[in-house]
This record gives structure tokens, sequence and C-alpha cells, in this order.
């Protein structure tokens, strides 16, 4: 299961999977310390748990992919789509149908966003053998301008002379909040996806498929399993999971598609997913740590006053000393 | 496998530790004593831009300073989504009674959060809708941008001049007009292309646009962007001068220099916090779409190396037409791409102009979407 070499290198094969025995280590640790900390840093819990959704699902989709053996860095791209996937179905759902009807319809819509992103990064690995780390990467940028055309183009607000965003398709009200607080309920929906990815991943027969696909692609073939679709399912699930992130932005927190929605996120939820050695459980963890820290952003900078780039070298001290803690591991182990 | 437990939670309380450290480095600054103002300023960039964000932060920071007794709190990089109605709420909360949101697309969340905290006052960068507590300034930045192109007009030699442009909005398409308008007053055979980023602030976007706008022969290069260094160091470099925008980015390539388009907030923000100070913000100029003009919050920048003498004084005096009204830059006939006549008289209102949506004669490149 360690995968470091007893030098302690990190080869890119060590930081597919290594050696971390307790997700739960990372959850807990991750909670204790959000319970000392949040409140001496005055951050909003309940901004916190907003930011952590979009973590946590981007996160899953970079998560589930890579114990395929798959290298998902798309997940930014495909939260975009899932956007504009739940932004069309926003649009062109009538305002008079029921919430119970409306939320799923739009949730649906999101991950089929992902999904059909992912699905081209997919199909270009399985049918020209084009390296998934490039296709995803790539198919980013794309999704921005596929953004940017619909909010200036066919779907722009007509009653909006200057600003580039679509209309407000108006469910924002009609999401349900989390008991005792003003945020949304979408983290449910991220705990639910978490518990999902855990239990298909360690729990069922394709999981363990994907398992060994992920380990060995050839020892997959000769074991008689369908490589390529095995492949193609982990990652498009994972789109989806990144999608339905997209759905949840634009449904909950911004009401209405624009063009600078949820910048970022996917990356971020790229790195929860390395930080925790692709867990889905502890990718929770590292979702509400990297979560609390983008909303402490805004208390540096306006209590005081450092520059808003602080929060990056904050996530960056936090993967150095996990790498640099795993590095050790290695040589010990 | 030593125990991860003990690992884990080194790394988490590091991070931690760290961010409770700046907190208390930077100084408890805590919502200040009775009757100390409080003022929020946001921006969707950097403060040191070279560009749009600088030229507010810089207004800010004179703010500061005819206030010493005021809190001055800024945020940089707030993005134009929900994201910055929170920022809003979490200064109010730390007691701001103004706020600056500063870019364009921070009107919307400003207007949500408006309607929450009816006493607090907010003065809006760059918009066209109002509220009852929110207000919108802006400046003819266009009028400097006419005399910027009577630099650039003198200064080419190929007679075309380039234009990185972000999002084929009015405000853009006014510049790239009143830039064509100011070269062909001095030569009319001068021609401006425009190039679209659909972006503010992409840095390798902006270099592929200055790089192919010199490859089709311009060799004077300006801009509407929000970061403005890319483009000018990129012109520069390849051997075209330029003419800046937003703020004097002169010293990131003194001798490409000619001039530039900026804006000198500091005095329009002091009097407008000194006018909602003393409770007169109702009925005022800034309760409104204000829009100030060249010579106030519009400004030339200083002339650069390349601007000869003759240069400065063609553009000196044509500043100085504008400034007294002598010289109204969208006088008709004025002619569109297509030679449709757009003004047939006299020039229209500012408001009329803030609606431009078509691109002058004599500008080559189309308004996409």
């Amino acid at each position: 299961m360690n995968a470091l070499p007893a030098t302690g290198r990190l080869t890119p094969g060590a930081l597919l999977r290594p050696p971390y025995a307790r997700p739960a280590a990372w959850v807990f640790g991750t909670l204790l310390g959000l319970l000392v900390v949040l409140p001496a840093l005055e951050v909003s819990i309940d901004q916190t748990l907003i930011r952590a959704t979009p973590f946590i699902l981007t996160g899953l989709a970079v998560a589930l992919p890579a114990r395929a053996g798959l290298i998902n860095v798309g997940g930014e791209g495909q939260l975009l789509l899932g956007a504009v996937g739940a932004t069309g179905v926003g649009l062109a759902l009538p305002d008079t149908l029921s919430p119970v009807a409306t939320l799923p319809l739009l949730a649906l819509g999101g991950a089929l966003g992902g999904l059909v992103w992912a699905g081209i990064a997919a199909g270009l690995y399985v049918g020209a053998r084009t390296n998934e780390v490039i296709v995803t990467l790539l198919l980013n940028f794309v999704a921005v301008s596929v953004v940017a055309y619909v909010v200036h183009g066919p779907w722009r607000d007509p009653d909006s002379a200057s600003f580039p965003y679509t209309a407000d398709f108006g469910a924002g009200g009609t999401v349900p909040l989390l008991p005792g607080g003003t945020a949304h309920a979408g983290l449910l929906v991220a705990l639910v996806a978490a518990v999902g990815v855990w239990l298909v991943m360690g729990r069922t027969r394709w999981g363990f498929r994907a398992r060994v696909v992920g380990g060995n692609k050839e020892a997959g073939r000769r074991s008689g399993f369908n490589v390529s679709r095995t492949l193609v399912i982990a990652l498009v699930a994972g789109g989806a999971l990144a999608g339905l992130a997209g759905a949840i932005e634009v449904v909950a927190v911004e009401g209405r598609l624009r063009p600078a929605v949820a910048v970022g996120f996917g990356y971020i939820g790229f790195l929860a997913s390395w930080l925790v050695g692709h867990r889905p459980l502890a990718v929770v963890g590292a979702g509400l740590a990297l979560a609390a820290i983008s909303v402490s952003g805004d208390n540096l900078q306006i209590d005081a006053g450092l520059p808003s780039t602080t929060v990056y070298i904050l996530m960056a001290v936090v993967v150095m000393a996990v790498l640099g803690l795993r590095r050790r591991a290695g040589r010990q182990g | 496998m030593s125990r991860p437990k003990v690992r884990h939670l080194i790394a988490v309380a590091i991070a931690f530790a760290l961010a409770a450290t700046l907190i208390a480095c930077g100084g408890d600054e805590e919502s200040g004593a009775e009757g100390q103002t409080t003022i929020g300023f946001l921006y969707v960039g950097p403060r040191d831009d070279f560009g749009y964000n600088q030229a507010a932060f810089a207004g800010s920071q004179a703010v500061a300073e005819a206030f010493p007794d005021a809190e001055v709190l800024q945020a940089e990089n707030v993005p134009e989504t929900a994201e910055a109605e929170r920022v809003m709420e979490n200064m109010i909360d730390d007691g701001a009674t103004i706020i600056f949101p500063t870019s364009f697309g921070h009107l919307e969340p400003a207007l949500n959060v408006a309607r929450k905290y009816p006493d607090v006052t907010f003065l809006h960068q760059g918009g066209l809708d109002t509220a009852e507590n929110v207000g919108t300034y802006f400046g003819t930045i266009w009028q400097a941008q006419y005399a910027a192109g009577v630099a650039a007009g003198m200064a080419t030699e190929s007679n075309r001049l380039g234009f990185v442009g972000g999002f084929p909005i009015a405000q853009v398409l006014l510049n790239v007009n009143a830039y064509e308008l100011g070269a062909r007053s001095v030569n009319p055979d001068v021609t401006t292309s425009i190039v679209f980023t659909s972006n503010w602030c992409d840095p390798a976007k902006q270099a592929a646009a200055t790089n192919s706008l010199i490859d089709q022969g311009a060799d004077v290069i300006t801009q509407h962007q929000d970061c403005t260094n890319t483009v000018i160091e990129t012109a520069a470099r390849r051997g075209a001068k330029v003419t800046g925008y937003h703020f004097d980015a002169s010293r990131v390539a003194p001798e490409a220099w000619l001039t530039g388009a900026a804006w000198s907030w500091g005095p329009l923000y002091v009097d407008a916090v000194r006018t909602i100070e003393a409770g007169g913000f109702e009925g005022s100029k800034y309760d409104g779409r204000y829009r100030s003009g060249l010579g106030e919050a519009v400004q030339l920048t200083p002339f650069g190396g390349a601007a000869t003498p003759e240069i400065r004084e063609r553009v000196e005096a044509a500043a100085a037409e504008i400034r007294s009204g002598e010289l109204e830059p969208f006088t008709g006939p004025i002619r569109d791409q297509g030679g449709r006549v757009r003004i047939p008289g006299p020039q229209p209102s500012v408001e009329e102009l803030e609606e431009t949506d078509y691109l002058v004669e004599g500008v080559t490149g189309e308004i996409p979407g």
C-alpha cells in the first residue's frame, strides 16, 4: 500500500497512492483545528460550509478517477459546464414549477454538463490515446470561453444592457438551508456524494475493478475487465460530481450565470484531493480546511490589511507541510 | 506506517497557527472609537495592476490622507459575483458606513446589499443604475482618449494604430472611436485596428493581441484593459510606441510612452466622502449618475520620451479645447464602419454616448457576438 520508495523521493506514482491509512485522521484533525481557529479568526461558519461544498465535490471529481489511475485536472471546466447545464435547465423551466421538481432537474442539468465535458476527455483518452492530464486541463480554458459565449451571446439577460450575465432564474429562494444557519443545504449533497464515492470504490464490484485497473491496467485486462469502459465511467462520473458543484453554485449562491462564477474552485478541489491521497471521506476534511482558509482571506484583508494573495500562501503552507511530512513518513516506512 | 493522526494534526495546526499569527501581525484594527468613520473599498483585481485597480487604490489612499481619523478597509481581487456581497457585508460588520465598490460588475451585488442596509451609502464606479443609497460616478475618459489619439496620429509612421480592448461594451467602443477620431484629426490617413481579448486582465492574451497588432503593421499601441503593463512592455519590446490607459504606467516603458488617459480619483472620492459625512448625499451630484470630465477625475498623464515637442503642443491644445468645451470630439457627421451616419449634428449627451454600439469609420475589426 505504501507506494513511496525507501529513499522518500516523490515520484508521480507515489503521489497517486500515498501512505494514508486513516482518512479519519484528516477529518478529525481538521474539525479540531476549525473548532479552535474559526472563532478566533471571526470566520463565518456558514460561509465556510458554503465554500466547502464546491471544494469537496470537485475534490471527489479528482479522487474518483484517480483511484482508477486517471488524473483529472478538469474539475474547473467540468464545474463551469455544470453551471452552464444547470443554467440552461433553469432558463428553460417554467417559473410555476414547484421547487421539488425544479431542484433535482437543475442538479441533473449540472451533472450532465460536467459529465459531457469529462466525456470529451474520456473519449479522446480511449479513442485517440491522448493524455487525460493535458486534455482535461486544456478543456478548462475552453469551458471559460463557453461560459463567456453564453453570457455574452444567446443567454444574456435581455433586461441588462451592459452586464454580461444570464437572467436570474429565480431558484435561489427555494433552496433549502441547513438547520440553524444561513448556509444552503448543498453541503449535504457533497457529504452524500463523498459517502457514495467511498461506498462505490470500497464496497462494490465496479469499485474493485476500478482500483485494479488503477493499480495495473495490464492486470485488469488479463482479469477480463473492460478497462476502457471502466476508465470512461470513472472519468465521466468525476465530471458529473464537478458539474453538480457548478449547479449548486449558480442555483444556490449566484442565482444566475456570470462569467466569474466559481473561478478557481476546481483547482482548489484538485488540491483537496491530492492533499489526502484521493480518499473520498478525507476529501471532506480537506475541503472544509481549504474553505476555512479561503473564507478567512476576507478577514485577513479587511481586518488585518494583508494582501488577498495571503490566502494562497496559507494554502501553499498546508500543501508543503503535508508533502514534507509525507516524505518523512516514506523514509521511515 | 507511522501514526498518521499526529502528522496530520501537526500539518493542520501549523497552517492554522500561521493564519492566526498573520491576523495578529496585521495589527489590531478593530472597528474604532465612536464617531469614527469607516470606509470600505473593493477592487476587482490586485491594487498594483498598473491600471484600473491601482488608480482606484490611489484614490483610496487620498481618502486615508484626507481623513486621518477614518478607518479605510481594503479588499482586492473581489470577483463580480455574490462573493462581493459577502465582502461588503463583512465590511459593514466592521462598521463601514460608506462603501466604494469600484468595479463595473460590483453594481448588482452593491444594489443587493444596499437594500439590506439603508444606512450605508454606496458609491459605485462606472455604472448606470442607482438606488436610494447607491450612487454611481464615472468620468468621460474618452475625452482623454481623443487627446491621446492626437498623439498617436502624429507619432505613427505606418498610419496604423493598435487597440487592445477587453469586451465590446459601450465604454470600450467609445474609447476606440474617440482614439481614432483624435488620430484622424491630425492625420486623415490613419486607421485603428481593434482586438478584443474577452478579458480585462489576461497577460497571455494581451501579449498575443499586442504582437498580432504589431505584426499587422501597427506602430502605436493603446488599450482598454484593467492591468496595463503587459501590453506596454510587449509593445515597447517590439519597438512600438504606446499611449497608456487608467494609470500613469510610464515607468514601465519611459522611452516608448507618448501620453495616456488616466484617472485621478482622489479629489472625487474625498469630496464624495465629505458630502456624505456632512449628511448631504441625498440630492447631491453623487446621488445619481455623476460623470466627471477631463481635467477633473479624467487626466492626461505626463508626456513620455516618445512625445516630441510638436506632439506635446498639439495634444495640450486639443485637451485645452475639450476642457473649455470648444472642441466636442463626437460632433457630426460621424459615420460608422459601414458608412452610415450615426451622429449627424452636434455631440450627443454623455448618456447617449454611453450607449454606443458601433465603431466609427477608420476602425478595422469587428464587434464580436
